[in-house]
């Protein structure tokens, strides 16, 4: 009995430490790159909206949107996750940096650690973001989210507010070429239930050269009439 | 910075159940405690601050204890020719430049955060009084500015680009390589602008930068060197000190709202 226990006791050793060496390679845990979203790659579902969501504060914010994206303030997440230029993820041993071409101001994700108290975080379009590894996935949790600044409606309807809470889940495929991103949002000011959809970007040559200066010019005064949003100052 | 891990003693305890916990906990310790003591150019990974180590009360004290650069006659006249150019286009964007009394508040800018002066990631090339985040990554370590733009350095092995093809950034390109466990980058097809005491440089002048963290992690060093003959008589060299951040720290954003109005003024102290 106690050979047989012994045996049986080597054998789970063995399967467990097997299973610590079989941890996913460096390769797959690491998302940095130049990553570019096309249409084909964009499964968003219509958001269910609480009821308290009216078509009024759905246009207000659409306003708003145009207004931000006028005076080139920073857009923040979501739009900076499809901004309509590649995204590059850089990842290090203690954060994970998003860059945009389109937009001066990064998003940073904080690797293992705890949310910045909110008594002190100052809220911004990016979030407090912190993420942890779960296998061969990376867990992004934002919170702190800025309720007016930069662009706040949500792909799939809806908008994000201070009490908004995003969970995404980022996932290498296809060897490493293309990265699947899970988005979930829940506020319980707007959805009426946890509004979820994928993101699959494609990568591209790691010889790329990200275009560092977009130019966005508030004053530029046919741009504002296109957009919609041509007065000169004031909210 | 001091790195967080509030797993750990989770993995310990786990190891010490049975055999084979005890060799998968140790794979994962193994993981941790790379992390926990970064190595190398890792070390340049987080939050750094730079700082007045010598007393002079501001940055433009600081940079005036700098050997002045050493401008060829031709340097000296492309910076006075870009000192000129920069007073004209600072005429539009400036509403005014009487003085005015104290207290009283005044239109400083006509047109403020229009077109940021920090696009391209001019600012991870001279970092100001802002914090400046720093993200080690396999192939390329971006600075990014608190005040916005990032800066990559490429540490793939990849060569310059053609200047004739290039469009010069705030930062232009850089490539960065390991020298005694320190970075040294090496940038060119920067914007045509001035440099730190006394300098100019043109997309073709070479910057060679020494990025070097202390033994106990918490201060950085970065040396700077331009180089360019035809605006240098020698090489121009100074350096920034920097303190890393607490443990916790984040980045703030930078919000500058151009549609604010309130964005043009000067700032007016409340009464006491």
């Amino acid at each position: 009995m106690g050979r047989r226990a012994a045996v049986i006791l080597a054998l789970a050793a063995l399967s467990i430490a097997g299973a610590g060496a079989q941890q996913p390679a460096a390769s797959s845990r690491d998302i940095s790159g130049f990553w570019a979203l096309t249409a084909e790659g964009k499964k968003v579902p219509d958001a269910r909206l609480m009821p308290r969501v009216t078509r009024a504060m759905l246009d207000l914010h659409k306003r708003r949107d145009v207004h931000a994206l006028r005076w080139c303030n920073p857009v923040g997440v979501p739009l900076m996750m499809d901004s309509g230029t590649p995204i590059e993820i850089r990842q290090g041993p203690t954060s994970i940096i998003v860059l945009t071409e389109n937009s001066l101001v990064p998003r940073y994700m904080y690797l293992n650690r705890k949310h910045v108290s909110a008594d002190i975080y100052d809220p911004s379009t990016i979030g407090d973001s912190v993420a942890t590894w779960d296998g061969e996935t990376l867990v992004v949790d934002t919170v702190g989210f800025h309720p007016t600044h930069g662009v706040t409606s949500i792909p799939g309807g809806g908008f994000r507010t201070d009490k908004t809470h995003l969970t995404e889940r980022y996932r290498l495929l296809k060897n490493g070429d293309v990265l699947s991103v899970v988005f979930t949002w829940t506020d319980p000011t707007v959805f009426a239930t946890p509004h979820t959809y994928e993101f699959r970007y494609r990568r591209l040559p790691p010889a790329y050269e990200p275009l560092n200066e977009w130019p966005c010019d508030p004053y530029d005064e046919t741009r504002a009439n296109f957009l919609g949003d041509p007065a000169p100052f004031g909210k | 910075m001091t790195i967080h891990h509030p797993n750990r003693p989770i993995a310990l305890a786990a190891a010490t159940v049975i055999c084979g916990w005890f060799v998968a906990g140790a794979v994962h310790a193994a993981a941790q405690a790379k992390s926990e003591s970064l190595t190398s150019v890792e070390r340049l990974e987080g939050d750094w601050v730079r700082v007045d180590s010598s007393g002079s009360g501001d940055f433009g004290g600081l940079t005036s204890k700098f050997t002045p650069a050493s401008l060829t006659p031709r340097g000296a006249a492309a910076m006075a020719e870009g000192a000129r150019a920069a007073a004209v286009a600072r005429g539009p964007a400036f509403a005014e430049n009487a003085r005015h009394d104290r207290g009283q508040p005044y239109i400083v800018v006509s047109r403020p955060c229009a077109a940021g002066p920090f696009g391209g990631g001019v600012l991870g090339t001279n970092p100001d009084s802002g914090a400046i985040h720093f993200v080690v990554s396999k192939d390329a370590i971006v600075l990014a500015p608190e005040r916005g733009g990032a800066r990559r350095i490429y540490m793939d092995g990849r060569k310059h680009p053609d200047l004739r093809t290039w469009t010069p950034t705030g930062s232009g390109h850089s490539v960065g390589r390991i020298e005694n466990g320190e970075l040294v980058a090496d940038t060119v097809g920067i914007v045509p602008g001035v440099v730190t005491a006394g300098g100019w440089r043109t997309p073709e002048t070479h910057l060679t930068e020494r990025f070097v963290v202390s033994p106990d992690g918490k201060h950085l060093t970065i040396k700077y060197r331009w180089e360019d003959p035809l605006i240098y008589e020698k090489p121009h060299e100074y350096q920034y000190e920097f303190d890393r951040l607490p443990e916790g720290s984040y980045a703030l954003e930078y919000w500058c709202d151009a549609s604010d109005p309130e964005e043009q003024q000067s700032v007016t102290p409340p009464p006491q």
